[in-house]
């Protein structure tokens, strides 16, 4: 299960609202214990996609790099990757399934209408077929 | 020895160390010795042919070693190697490559579709992967099914429990008069995979209601509406709204009709022009006030039209513009509509965040949770079909009246009954006595009941209102009485 606290909860949404129409993209940075995650820093990304950002985000890997970074020197651990999805539902789509990665928790925040809607939590699997659900409180 | 960064899920491989060095010329090197100092680690970045899994990406210090000599590139002492994943995504799945391809039937098939180039391969490919879900399957459902089916809709679902009625027949073009008593949902899916063998019906025979409408929109991407009730017309708007799916409306009444497109980002809803609904009773129903049989295919094919044209992504959309439309008059006229900022359900101070009484709301029974007619028990001041048919057997000397309009008096009447038209009824007082026994009827007992509580207000005391108007009586008393 992954807990994200107050703070980097409401810079995720702002964040969210702030792209919407557009997808939003960013790093969650904090602990692991076993299988229990802590998001306590939100960092937000550039949203790098070449193209209407409506229904697309890219996440570039140098910005991925340097988050990890800023986790590692702020001791905490690089643990997951949010993303918007405006007037959708916070599913986890087949695009962002081809582009995942199966290390991370992948947070999606529904915008609907420019506010915070819902959000679910996804873990990837290797091959990029399937998802599933992972238990989400913020 | 170069140092290589490991990135925290996948410390469990390595001990738990965010950080390994080990020996190797080049990048290519690092990650072998890496991995088979951790073979457990293998797996997380290498597929089974042995190359770096799609999502990976090999830093060198700063740079990807992509753009660098690849796995041949030199790596020095205290040079870093980094673990990259490549990540993106979004909402929707990226067209074309994500839409399904043309069979070779499907390319003959939809040929002149093909060559406009507004629709195109990558059109009709659209088309074909769209998922749209019609509500109703009357009126308007009857040429949105036939013609979206046609023009290549891929998944079409219906939400109707409706029977094919006779009556239906005159406007519900994809019934038959042999479908009579069928349900309209299988008549109508019939009608459309007979057009289209491929394509995937789903049919929700259901009342749409506040327990199951998210649900079931939920699976489409933009919802058809051919209700013809204020509490479904709303439900379908907040369903809509609620999930970001655009809501194709359209209404049909006589001879004028209206489209527009809600719920679409940016634009208004349902609420924003119609915040509440109208008092019941006041909006007659097709079933009351009657329709063109043509109208809903002119309108129906007007939300057709705009259902593929969202869908293409092509031209200007109904999106903030009502659409009227007069049949008699043969005009079209619009309206520019705007989202209304204190609407409740999509504007800035939202009161509506999930689905809500529909029937309560728009002041109407709910038809389901309502007891058969049959076993409604007689109040005080109605009178029965058959009690009438004795007291005009026995020859009681009593009033009936009909409150009904004159055109309804030429299909039907009751032998004896004085046609006096509800709006005129204020006029005839006089003509009876107070004292007199007056049963009153119309087609279903709703106008006949007002002309009793007005009679009853100026003093009357034996008035009686025929429960199920004549439509009752064509059932109970007189078979050959015809219904309309």
């Amino acid at each position: 299960m992954i807990r994200i606290e107050l703070e980097p909860w409401l810079s995720m949404v702002d964040h969210a609202r702030k792209a919407y129409p557009n997808e939003c993209c960013g790093a969650m940075l904090g602990t692991i214990d076993g299988d229990a995650k802590v998001v306590s820093a939100a960092m937000a990304l550039e949203n790098a996609f070449e193209g209407a950002q409506a229904a697309r985000y890219e996440l570039r890997p140098e910005d991925l790099l340097a988050a990890d970074k800023a986790a590692r020197e702020r001791n905490m651990d690089l643990i997951g990757i949010y993303h918007s999805h405006p007037d959708c539902d916070a599913y986890f789509s087949k695009t962002d399934l081809q582009n995942s990665c199966p290390w991370y928790s992948f947070v999606v925040l529904s915008i609907q209408k420019g506010e915070f809607h819902h959000a679910n939590s996804w873990l990837p699997n290797f091959d990029q077929t399937d998802a599933a659900k992972e238990e989400l409180s913020y | 020895m170069a140092k290589v960064l490991i990135p925290t899920p996948l410390r469990q491989f390595t001990g738990k160390q965010d950080a390994v060095s080990v020996p190797g010329g080049t990048v290519g090197e690092v990650l072998s010795a890496l991995t088979a100092q951790y073979p457990d680690l293998r797996k997380q970045i290498f597929n089974d042919e042995g190359k770096l899994r799609s999502f990976v990406n090999v830093y060198l210090n700063d740079e990807d070693i992509r753009y660098l000599a690849k796995n041949e590139t030199p790596a020095a002492d205290g040079d870093t190697v980094s673990l990259v994943p490549s990540i993106a995504g979004g909402s929707t799945a990226a067209p074309p490559a994500e839409t399904p391809a043309l069979t070779k039937d499907e390319i003959l098939r939809y040929s002149r579709h093909l060559i406009i180039p507004e629709v195109g391969m990558e059109g009709q490919q659209k088309l074909k992967a769209a998922k749209v879900l019609l509500v109703g399957a009357g009126g308007l459902g009857a040429p949105l099914g036939l013609y979206l089916t046609a023009a290549g809709i891929g998944h079409i679902g219906i939400v109707d429990f409706d029977v094919v009625d006779f009556t239906n027949l005159q406007r519900q073009v994809i019934h038959s008069t042999r479908d009579v008593g069928r349900k309209k949902i299988d008549s109508a899916a019939e009608k459309m995979v007979a057009i289209n063998p491929e394509l995937k019906v789903t049919k929700h025979e259901v009342a749409l209601s506040s327990e199951n409408a998210l649900d079931i929109l939920k699976d489409y991407d933009l919802v058809v509406d051919g209700t013809d009730n204020f509490p479904t017309r709303y439900l379908v708007n907040d369903a809509c709204v609620l999930l970001g799916k655009p809501n194709v409306y359209g209404s049909i009444f006589r001879f004028e009709g209206q489209s527009t497109i809600f719920a679409y980002p940016g634009g208004p809803c349902y609420r924003c022009l119609y915040p509440e609904p109208p008092p019941p009773g006041l909006v007659p129903s097709c079933a009351e006030g009657g329709v063109l049989g043509i109208l809903p295919g002119t309108i129906g094919l007007i939300q057709a039209t705009e259902t593929v044209k969202l869908i293409l992504g092509i031209g200007e959309s109904l999106v903030g513009r009502l659409l009227l439309y007069d049949a008699l008059g043969m005009r079209f006229r619009e309206l520019k509509l705007r989202p209304n900022p204190e609407c409740p359900v999509c504007g800035d101070h939202r009161t509506i965040t999930k689905l809500i009484d529909y029937h309560q709301f728009c002041g109407v029974p709910n038809p389901l949770s309502a007891a058969p007619a049959q076993e409604t028990k007689l109040n005080e001041g109605e009178i029965s079909v058959t009690e009438l048919k004795q007291k005009l057997d026995r020859g009681d000397d009593f009033v009936l009246i009909d409150v009904r309009e004159p055109h309804e008096y030429q299909i039907c009447a009751i032998p004896g009954a004085k046609l006096i038209p509800l709006g005129e009824f204020p006029k005839h007082v006089e003509e009876f006595a107070a004292d007199a026994d007056i049963v009153i009827h119309c087609k279903s007992g709703g106008r006949s009941a007002r002309a009793c509580g007005f009679l009853r207000q100026n003093g009357f005391q034996k008035v009686r209102n025929v429960v199920g108007g004549i439509l009752a009586w064509s059932d109970q008393v007189d078979p050959s009485v015809p219904k309309y």
